[in-house]
């Protein structure tokens, strides 16, 4: 790791490079990763009798049914079950927050991805064919495609009395000051309206996995997913059966970002495994889940902010519209975060009221994605700074400094904040950029600026939701020694860094550990989602492992004969005077595995204040410095250095750590630049990743991320979780980059290149 | 034209036939209806999204005389329809004349399809060689039902029956040419382009064209003002670009906008020091 | 007028004779069908994965004479007298075996799903340039798509695989932000 001074003196300022990774990478299972060996869920076609499943999908957007009829599909070769609505024995619906979606349609449908019937046969193909088999009548409904108008509209859930008949899902205002008496004392005032993109997960292993029947009514799930428990909770009511009936095991999972966190393929292949008796595969193809997956809400906000003559923020307001799409999933959730967000949370504002509404479209389904809704808000705020920096005539870097918080003040809940550094420690760091330096050259073809925008993360589910997880740990019979979480693992190194964890803990070596993951039937950890798994594992791990080795020295003691308090633990076993007296299998061996185990579980850290909890506790900060360089001739942006600053906390993996920022950052440029899944009349206008494009290696800039430590010897949360950070403040910055190269400020992503060329050129024709 | 045969199937039923010959080739497509395939690239991805297969397909053979590899002839660089755009790429003759060819190829497709898809399937598809093959003037030899026949590349455009079998194109000997191209892509690799320019300076008369959007043309009136009134007045171009793009199909005037900027561009570069 | 020709009897399954990892394989599959699946449902290959089944993502690379395709695109009739290699064929091949290593120790993978076949397109470009292509590593897996890392840890491998003399002088210098041209 290369150590520098931050400037300005504050704190310890790291820059994770290629040796902080190599020195650090852990290659238990990258190299079975690398070879293929791993086994997703979709690949686990080595089941006796296994059956392939296959969803019939609605042919409408908006649409009463007539008519469903299967008894041709049931005639098809290879055919073993079809079932549709009635064939559901438990609640034919599911959702995380309202449970409005239902598992097969036999009213109405509401998008396009809505599934109507399901289909289990001896191959794909034939499973296919029978779909095309069912004969479904539809009769038409207006079509709810405009999220501004959607309130005005047919309501898509009337039946349902909380909505009280209407396409607003939910409203919800935060507020602090006296706004009018703000507004009025403002110099400077800035409104504008900012929208953005509809953006896609695209994880490599589309949606899929398999359900086994247990042969007593039960079913294993194998699934890729974020949540086994909450999971497994919904399938046994879909299934009609006692919970502990149904587990999730959820294996080595290709990428979710968020778009695994609902039920995807679960229900079907549930219920077709119970009415077959036989394992049942689904793995919806990319085409389908581009059509039927989750995606990123829509936000389109109007924003009006204001400061005094000196740039110091006096009010601020926002009014945004989210596109939920047909079905609530957390979308209720995501509104919370988006005005969490839209509140400014790193700036000292005297008075604020954002609103936001979030109301139901027939425009597919949106739900958790990176971010969860506070990058979309982060993209409006940092704009306006911008703005008000412009208006003021000051540096935009000069217009935050002024309205930080500092370390000690409450965030914009006013609610008591953790912070692992003062936010302008960051800010001065990232305005000692190198990218600062290289002069923005305004010749030649290539239009080149540099930006920065900041962004502040809050871990956890927030707002009081119960949130709450446990860990286990043991010795395996094997003698390795056994941690369970219920996360799921999705490429997030959280393995790599339990163990980190675990090893700097207990004094034992890589191999002694042995981390099991994602079992409905092990530890409730929670949902992986919220950026919480890594708060939650270092929490639960503080308090298990000093338990855990005390009841293992205390055996190792009587095994061994020597007195406890010579007993150290070591790589491969225990130690005494130096010298190794006990393997961990020896150990293993001595007893069972109960007697040597410890479990615990933890609420999520929130703020220790009185009443209700708001807002996020546990704070993270970054700020982004992107360079762009635009082609004059066409409009195209290509971003060519990303630099980022963080405050995150200790860093205990670091190429974990680097990785996720690496990973966000990179999907953050996707959504500022070329990802949007536009719909029209409720329709995707793209189905596969030769429509919907995402950054290829060559779209990548160089990037290079900075750690800004400052954590307090006694934080009792100095390790948090890094999952969603690198994307907020991405696409800010780089349309701040964007305008000091061509001096046209974009509010619309992702940036359009023709919208930006004809900009462009109206700047040329004024100059 | 004859009708598309509206018999589809799955991609299981699908009949792969095997002629010996480019004419029983010609002759199968003809009374199936059957499209041609070779690498298969464009036809695949387009049969996977509809689910919709034809019932047979007429495979084409690399080893038939003429279809495949590059060589020089009298009138110029033979290029076989079934050449792959990898091999196209590589091809030591595609550096002597073609050689802006080198700075575009990365950017056609992606590496893997670049093994399979062939020179013929991506002048079909109006890929990215479209532009520069006719803004070069390219001819192709067309195998009929008759016989064969060579044809301006543009011309075949406009009036192909689709049973006409591509054996190979030639490009005239362009080497001292002024030679442009440049695409305007979605992201910076493996993208659809969304235009594709062309500039050719060929001795006396500048010779433009495009693909992408609004499909493949060549720009005729535009090099027909450039013929009589020089390149000096670009606002006049830019008034001609514009709406001769307009006739050839292309609508998004902020994408006509950056066509013309990428004209400009490669006029200058094509025409520096002539 | 031209239907002179005997048209020959044209299933649509056939068998398929290839080479798959140095071994004779013959299959019988359907003409049209993908090798894709056709590797999947022996069971035998798990590496070469479908993320789009349209040739643009990458995750089923596999090499075809020695050439990185997507497995998705190559159909079951163009396969007799090809060789196919999949990683899994390849896990004694010294340069599958640096490539591994330079992604492993680079951190370049995280959920992995696409790993295999950006390998496959790194070997590939490997062997092009030890026959004497200049061709830069990173247009070699300029037609993979990976959704979790971001790219950075590929860019630090490649940047190692890229070294003079690599792997016997590697000296495994990243680029750095300030090195851009």
């Amino acid at each position: 790791m290369a150590h520098e001074n931050s400037p300005g003196g504050v704190g310890n300022l790291v820059t994770l490079d290629g040796d902080s990774i190599r020195n650090a990478t852990s290659g238990m299972d990258l190299a079975q990763r690398i070879e293929g060996r791993l086994a997703y869920a979709t690949d686990q076609r080595d089941l006796s009798g296994l059956l392939y499943g296959a969803i019939l999908r609605s042919a409408c957007a908006h649409a009463l049914i007539t008519r469903v009829d299967i008894s041709k599909a049931l005639e098809m070769p290879g055919v073993h079950a079809v079932i549709k609505a009635n064939d559901v024995p438990g609640l034919n619906c599911f959702g995380i927050v309202i449970r409005d979606q239902p598992v097969f349609c036999d009213e109405r449908v509401r998008y396009e991805g809505d599934a109507i019937a399901a289909v289990a046969a001896d191959t794909p193909e034939q499973a296919r064919a029978a779909l095309d088999a069912i004969e479904v009548d539809y009769q038409p409904l207006p079509v709810v495609s405009d999220a501004a108008l959607a309130e005005q509209q047919t309501a898509l859930h009337n039946s349902h009395e909380k909505h009280g008949g209407s396409n607003l899902l939910a409203r919800e205002t935060l507020e602090c000051g006296d706004l009018d008496d703000a507004f009025s004392r403002c110099a400077v005032i800035v409104e504008h309206h900012y929208q953005t993109p509809r953006q896609m997960h695209a994880f490599m292993e589309t949606e899929g996995g398999v359900a086994i029947p247990d042969g007593k009514g039960g079913v294993l799930f194998r699934v890729g997913c974020q949540s086994g428990h909450r999971d497994a909770e919904q399938l046994a009511d879909i299934l009609g059966v006692a919970h502990e009936q149904v587990t999730v095991e959820s294996t080595v999972t290709g990428g979710a970002f968020g778009g695994k966190d609902e039920l995807t393929v679960q229900p079907a292949a549930g219920l077709l495994a119970l009415k077959t008796g036989r394992p049942v595969m689904i793995h919806l193809d990319r085409f389908e889940s581009c059509r039927t997956g989750m995606k990123r809400h829509p936000v389109s906000v109007k924003m009006t902010t204001g400061c005094d003559a000196e740039g110091r923020l006096l009010a601020h307001k926002a009014e945004a519209i989210l596109d939920t799409g047909a079905y609530a999933s957390l979308g209720p959730a995501v509104l919370e975060n988006y005005l969490d967000h839209a509140t400014a949370p790193l700036y000292r504002i005297e008075a604020y009221r954002v609103s936001g509404r979030l109301v139901y479209t027939n425009n597919g389904v949106c739900g958790a994605f990176r971010g969860f809704g506070g990058n979309q808000a982060t993209f409006a705020v940092e704009s306006q700074l911008d703005e008000l920096a412009h208006g003021l005539g000051i540096e935009p870097a000069a217009l935050r400094r002024i309205n930080l918080r500092s370390p000690g003040d409450a965030g914009s809940r006013n609610q008591t904040v953790r912070w692992t550094a003062p936010p302008a420690g960051v800010l001065a760091a990232a305005v000692a950029s190198p990218l600062w330096s290289r002069p923005d050259t305004d010749t030649g073809r290539w239009l080149t600026g540099t930006g920065m925008a900041m962004g502040a993360q809050g871990n956890g589910l927030g707002d009081g939701l119960p949130d709450s997880g446990g860990g286990r740990i043991s010795l395996s019979p094997a003698g390795r020694i056994c941690v369970e979480f219920g996360f799921s693992d999705y490429g997030q190194n959280i393995v790599e860094s339990i163990i980190r964890s675990v090893c700097n803990g207990v004094g034992c070596r890589e191999a002694d550990v042995e981390v099991l993951l994602g079992s409905s039937r092990g530890p409730d950890s929670g949902p992986t989602s919220a950026s919480r798994s890594t708060v939650l594992v270092h929490g639960v791990l503080a308090s298990i492992l000093p338990r855990w080795m005390d009841v293992v020295r205390g055996h190792a003691s009587r095994v061994s004969g020597h007195p406890e308090e010579g007993l150290a633990f070591g790589p491969g076993g225990v130690f005494f005077n130096g010298r190794q007296v006990l393997s961990y299998r020896e150990l293993a061996e001595s007893a069972s595995p109960d007697e040597m185990a410890a479990s615990a579980s933890q609420d999520f850290p929130v703020a220790p204040d009185s009443g209700q909890p708001v807002g996020r506790y546990l704070q993270l900060q970054i700020a982004t410095v992107a360079r762009v360089a635009v082609d004059r001739l066409t409009g195209r942006v290509r971003v060519t250095d990303l630099h980022h600053v963080t405050a995150a906390g200790r860093v205990i993996y670091p190429p974990g750590y680097l990785g996720q920022i690496e990973g966000a950052a990179v999907m953050g440029q996707g959504m500022a630049l070329t990802e949007d899944m536009t719909t029209r009349d409720g329709s995707y206008l793209a189905d596969n990743l030769d429509q919907y494009l995402i950054p290829t290696f060559h779209d990548a800039p160089l990037q290079r991320v900075d750690v800004l430590d400052d954590t307090p010897e006694d934080d009792p949360f100095p390790v948090r979780g890094v999952g969603e950070l690198g994307i907020e403040a991405v696409a800010p910055a780089i349309t701040a980059a964007i305008e000091a190269a061509t001096g046209v400020r974009v509010r619309r992503l992702p940036v359009d290149p023709g919208d930006l060329l004809v900009a462009m050129a109206a700047k040329e024709q004024t100059l | 034209m004859e009708p598309v045969n509206n018999e589809v199937t799955e991609r299981q039923a699908v009949r792969v036939m095997r002629p010996e010959s480019p004419r029983q080739a010609v002759s199968f497509a003809k009374r199936f209806r059957a499209p041609y395939i070779a690498g298969g690239t464009w036809l695949q991805p387009s049969c996977e999204r509809d689910r919709q297969w034809p019932v047979h397909l007429v495979a084409l053979n690399p080893d038939w005389p003429g279809f495949r590899g590059i060589q020089e002839t009298e009138d110029g660089l033979s290029i076989g329809a079934l050449t792959t755009l990898d091999e196209l790429a590589r091809h030591p003759l595609t550096a002597l004349y073609l050689p802006p060819l080198s700075g575009l190829i990365n950017r056609v497709a992606g590496p893997g399809v670049r093994h399979l898809g062939t020179v013929g399937g991506n002048l079909l598809a109006g890929g990215d060689l479209s532009a520069l093959a006719l803004a070069l003037g390219t001819e192709v030899d067309v195998v009929e039902g008759k016989g064969s026949n060579r044809r301006p590349l543009a011309r075949w455009f406009q009036d192909r029956p689709a049973s006409d079998l591509l054996r190979s194109v030639t490009v005239p000997d362009c080497r001292g040419w002024g030679v442009s191209v440049e695409k305007l892509g979605y992201r910076e690799r493996f993208s659809p382009t969304r235009a594709t320019v062309a500039c050719v300076h060929a001795g006396l008369q500048v010779q433009l064209a495009v693909c992408g959007e609004g499909g493949p043309g060549r720009l005729m009136v535009t090099e027909a003002m450039l013929r009589d009134e020089g390149i000096r007045e670009l606002t006049d171009l830019a008034i001609v670009v514009d709406s001769e793009l307009e006739t050839l199909g292309w609508h998004d005037t902020r994408l006509r906008l950056a066509v013309r900027r990428m004209l400009e561009s490669g006029l200058m570069e094509v025409t520096r020091g002539a | 007028m031209s239907d002179h020709y005997q048209v020959p009897e044209t299933p649509a399954q056939e068998n398929i004779s290839f080479e798959l990892n140095g071994e004779a394989v013959t299959r019988s599959a359907p003409s049209g069908e993908t090798l894709l699946d056709i590797l999947r449902e022996s069971g035998q290959i798990t590496s070469a994965r479908a993320g789009c089944r349209v040739g643009r993502c990458g995750a089923c690379q596999v090499l075809l004479d020695g050439r990185a395709v997507p497995s998705c695109l190559v159909m079951a009739w163009q396969l007799p007298g090809h060789h196919v290699e999949t990683v899994e064929g390849l896990n004694k091949d010294p340069d599958f075996l640096s490539v591994r290593d330079a992604l492993a120790s680079e951190s370049a993978l995280q959920c992995g799903y696409c790993t295999p076949g950006f390998a496959v397109s790194l070997v590939a470009g490997i062997r092009q340039r030890r026959q004497g292509s200049t061709v830069d590593l990173t247009e070699s897996v300029a037609g993979n798509l990976c959704r979790c890392t971001g790219y950075g840890g590929l860019r630090r491998a490649i940047d190692q695989l890229s070294a003079p003399g690599y792997p016997d002088e590697a000296d495994g210098q990243g680029a750095s932000l300030s090195e851009e041209q």
